[in-house]
């Protein structure tokens, strides 16, 4: 049973902790005063960012875990504090003394630890990797993040929903309309109301174009990391069309507020051309790159996950996709009726998360062509009605997964578990057996985010 | 291979893509000009994010793509701060990421300047403060240059370092 989310909320005399597997969701309560419950790292090694995020946010204490390090809490950050607990109301913290975080490391002669981060050396965010080395051979790595932390989740407690879309469309830009889709269905299920087939069109048009444009910057990155930077300039151009389209049709080029309950038409005619050119462009990008042996080469069994340890990692998205296993948000009737085709790659290695990649754009403009409909429809939404919500969306990461309580009228508890921070926590068994040169390349190929990982 | 080049031959150059008005021509053609005189001819770029949502960084990296290729005009995204000019500081300030800010504008050689890139830095984004955020930027450094948007396209940001460069 594969672990999605786990995470704790504030009743009024005790900590619910929430597990959301696939299929199923336990809860069990534990006392304010003594908050003490048992690890899951056993079943799900996943479980362990999930469990000392719980000990930072709301002081629980896992009891039987062998990793009680900070997670989200830096060096300075001051002790026993657990900001997400309701008394918690302080707008700023103070420093506190430097408390050394302690890595995990490999040592043993000739080994020694590089240290990469938090900020690096090109256009790119802020995280820490900590690498154990014997000469050029990766040992280990930790990865080390939540130094971009906003503390988004509290923020969002006590606006409405609706007051709370603008963060919530920024959490993480490359997957803005991902975000806005799983905002969109909370607000549905709390309005008790159904998405008319043409908006929901419109919708999936935006998250699939949103997909082309991220998977076509990876097309380009990935090769330039590899030292091939043609690539990038050819594919950073067709990303730059793409994101010219979005800024077309939601008048922003990364969607922001381009999700709404108002259809606008769209010229169809040039829609069409525009994605056939796409897809030429596309094609001949895959000829020429398919091509290069030398880059190839590099691609080819490096930073492999096998499927047995995306399975063990939980991994969703790309990363598993790539290792094999048949894993999409998208694989609804409505999606498979507008030409939805899962792509599926064995080798888990670079290779196959750049050929997955491409297989995904080519769906996405085939998909795109077929949500087009000209339409102006529109709908008003009903007051919402408090309760517990859930939803879940395909972004161009991998599943994204949203859960709001909303208590008279306003957001009581806001959850949000990106696709990378359950695919950050298996980039480290992917790095064993390369060469620390092959880092920046691995890390492109599942492009992670860590905006929305840090929140 | 001889499909690729054919196929490039038919293409020519984008950078002279049309849409590029004739305004824009002469702001690059400004932007040389600064850099040549008071720069030596290169502008030295290190990009900082201090908890930003990566769209900022994103429109960073799309001045590189053939449309509008920065470097022609003599402007580098430089691997460290010790190479650096300018820091450009995106995102909100947090309060994990500030020891590491000052750590790197510490690192940078004197004569220095930080110009703030996108809404977030300036706290105008739709965030609001919480304990996890330090912002605004020029709480805690001196800042001499604001470039606006959420996030400012990359003709806007070549807009806003043309208007640092007037303003230094
Ligand atoms: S200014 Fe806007 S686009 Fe830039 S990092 Fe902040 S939220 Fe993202």
């Amino acid at each position: 049973m594969r672990l999605i989310a786990r995470y704790a909320k504030e009743l009024e005399k005790a900590f619910e902790i929430i597990t959301v597997y696939e299929g199923e969701m336990q809860r069990e309560q534990v006392d304010k005063e003594s908050p003490i419950i048992k690890t899951l790292a056993k079943q799900h090694p996943s479980a362990i960012w999930f469990e000392r995020k719980m000990h930072d946010d709301f002081g629980i204490i896992i009891e039987d875990t062998f990793d009680k390090r900070p997670l989200v809490h830096q060096e300075r950050f001051p002790k026993d504090t657990h900001p997400l607990i309701k008394d918690f109301q302080d707008k700023t913290l103070k420093e506190a003394a430097y408390l050394p975080y302690k890595y995990e490391e490999i040592s043993g002669d000739g080994v020694f630890q590089v240290a990469v981060g938090p900020i690096h050396a090109g256009i790119i965010e802020p995280g820490h990797f900590q690498f154990s080395q014997a000469g050029e051979e990766m040992l280990h790595l930790e990865v080390r993040h939540f130094y971009k932390n906003r503390g988004i989740e509290k923020m969002l407690e006590g606006k409405t929903l609706m007051d709370a879309k603008p963060v919530i469309e920024r959490i993480s830009g490359n997957e803005s309309i991902a975000y806005q889709l799983c905002w969109r269905d909370i607000v549905l299920q709390a309005s008790r109301q159904e998405l008319p087939l043409s908006l929901q069109k419109r919708h999936a048009f935006l998250l699939e174009l949103e997909r082309v444009i991220h998977h076509l910057t990876d097309l380009g990155f990935i090769p330039n990391d590899a030292g091939f930077g043609a690539a990038l300039a050819y594919a950073s151009k067709l990303a730059e069309d793409a994101r010219r389209l979005m800024q077309t049709l939601t008048h922003h080029r990364f969607g922001f507020g381009g999700i709404t309950f108002e259809n606008t038409d769209i010229d169809l005619v040039p829609m069409q051309k525009w994605i056939g050119k796409m897809q030429e462009n596309v094609l001949d990008f895959e000829t020429w790159i398919m091509d290069i042996p030398s880059l190839w080469d590099r691609f080819d069994t490096t930073g492999t996950l096998s499927f047995k340890k995306a399975v063990k990692y939980d991994t969703v998205g790309v990363v598993a996709r790539a290792s094999g296993i048949a894993m999409d948000r998208r694989a609804t009737l409505f999606y498979l009726e507008h030409g939805f085709v899962m792509a599926h790659e064995t080798g888990g290695d670079v290779a196959a998360r750049f050929k997955l990649r491409l297989a995904e754009v080519k769906n996405s403009l085939a998909m795109m062509s077929n949500f087009l409909e000209e339409d102006d429809t529109q709908m008003e939404i009903h007051t919402l009605q408090d309760g517990e919500y859930m939803s879940f969306c395909e972004s161009s990461i991998g599943e994204l997964f949203m859960a709001v309580d909303i208590k008279e009228g306003l957001i009581e508890r806001f959850v949000v578990r990106d696709p990378s921070f359950v695919n950050w926590q298996a980039l480290h068994i992917m790095m064993q057996k390369d060469i620390i040169a092959d880092f920046p390349l691995i890390n492109k190929s599942c492009d992670l985010s860590y905006a929305g990982n840090d929140l | 291979m001889i499909q690729f080049w054919n196929k490039r031959i038919k293409l020519g150059i984008l950078t002279e893509n049309p849409e590029h008005d004739e305004a824009f021509k002469l702001i690059q053609k400004e932007i040389k000009e600064r850099v040549k005189k008071k720069f030596a001819g290169s502008l030295a770029i290190r990009m900082v994010d201090s908890g930003s949502c990566n769209a900022c960084e994103a429109e960073c990296n799309a001045l590189s793509n053939p449309y509008y290729d920065l470097e022609r005009l003599g402007i580098y995204f430089v691997a460290s701060p010790r190479h650096a000019d300018v820091m450009l500081l995106s995102g909100l300030m947090t309060f994990n990421m500030t020891p590491h800010v000052f750590d790197a504008y510490r690192q940078m050689p004197e004569p220095k300047w930080i110009i703030t890139l996108g809404e977030c830095p300036a706290m105008k984004s739709p965030f609001e403060n919480s304990f996890a955020i330090n912002a605004p930027a020029e709480d805690h450094l001196p800042i001499t240059h604001h470039i606006p948007g959420c996030p400012p396209e990359p003709k806007e940001i070549i807009e806003g370092l043309l208007a640092f460069l007037r303003k230094i």
